[in-house]
């Protein structure tokens, strides 16, 4: 109970004027006169419900809207994209018509990194002189599959011994 | 509600909510043929759109609104109202049935109390709001509803015991 509980029951025993006769027909006849009534002047606010209601139509109709457009561009995206990116690419005949587990070769590289000239000297059963150089080299070889853009790389050194034949004056 | 035209539940929920809200109406308007035809354009229409009758909230929103409204769609008639609340110790007709003189008492310490004060105090004393659904009704918070709840009890206290 509160300071005011006793303020409060007295405050209840003072009844409010109760409605005239009249005035409860005139609610049924205001009542019974429906399509008259739909005449009125709409001053009534709005309950929340029906503006959520609204809003939330509103809300879901836009969702909807752009569920279709991402569903339409996902539909035609295969039909349109793949002869598209054919066309385009100048993928070689053999890549097309490839398994997609077959590598193809797509470069080699030869680096020399040291070239050592080691003389002259007469080869056995040669009267003529030869020069001979060595060189060390690495090559790297690569190949890809295309239909998966896997690459495919090996590296290794090498040595190559060339023996130039030298002219005599 | 297929027909609310022949429902005669109608009369048993009005018989019930007609005394607290004429009431509440008359807290814009000084006369009680006036209170009495905004509660009754408030609950037909409440009535006709089939809102739930337990939402009084949304049902003491109406009768607040179809109040202002008449107040503003007649301005000779605001200003009228105007110079009855500035003179709100002499009440055009009585809003309760009075007993005796006590009652007459707080009737008269009820009028003079501010109208924000008063309008809170009618919803919960003669209509029994909850604070939730007097806040809903005047959008308003629960706490501004229940501070001036107190504020109304307090001053009609200091005005009816003064010590």
């Amino acid at each position: 109970m509160n300071d005011f509980s006793e303020l409060e029951n007295e405050l209840k025993n003072v009844r409010p004027l109760p409605p005239s006769a009249k005035l409860f027909t005139r609610v049924e006849q205001g009542l019974a006169n429906v399509a008259g009534a739909d005449a009125l002047p709409d001053k009534v606010i709005r309950p929340d419900r029906f503006r959520i209601n609204w809003l939330s139509m509103g809300i879901a109709l836009g969702a909807a809207a752009v569920l279709l457009i991402f569903a339409h561009i996902d539909l035609k995206h295969p039909a349109k994209s793949v002869p598209a990116v054919v066309s385009i690419t100048p993928a070689p005949s053999v890549a097309s018509i490839a398994p997609t587990s077959q590598f193809i070769p797509a470069g080699a590289t030869q680096v020399v990194y040291n070239m050592r000239d080691e003389g002259l000297l007469f080869p056995s059963g040669s009267a003529q002189p030869v020069r001979r150089w060595r060189s060390q080299t690495r090559e790297t070889l690569q190949w890809r599959n295309p239909a998966t853009g896997a690459s495919l790389r090996v590296s290794y050194p090498s040595e190559q011994v060339e023996l130039i034949p030298v002219s005599g004056q | 509600m297929d027909n609310v035209a022949i429902h005669e539940s109608w009369k048993t929920s009005f018989s019930e909510l007609a005394p607290g809200l004429l009431l509440f109406a008359r807290q814009w308007v000084r006369s009680g043929a006036d209170a009495e035809d905004i509660v009754q354009e408030a609950f037909v229409k409440f009535w006709r759109r089939n809102h739930n009758i337990d939402n009084r909230a949304l049902l003491y929103a109406t009768v607040r609104s179809i109040a202002l409204d008449l107040i503003r769609r007649d301005s000779r008639r605001a200003r009228r109202e105007a110079e009855a609340y500035s003179e709100a110790d002499q009440a055009v007709e009585p809003q309760f049935e009075i007993a005796n003189e006590s009652q007459r008492l707080v009737g008269n310490a009820v009028d003079r109390l501010p109208h924000e004060q008063r309008e809170v105090l009618v919803m919960k004393i003669w209509n029994d709001l909850t604070f939730a659904e007097i806040a809903e009704a005047l959008g308003i918070s629960q706490n501004t509803a229940a501070s001036r709840y107190r504020y109304a009890l307090a001053a009609l206290k200091k005005d009816l015991r003064p010590q």
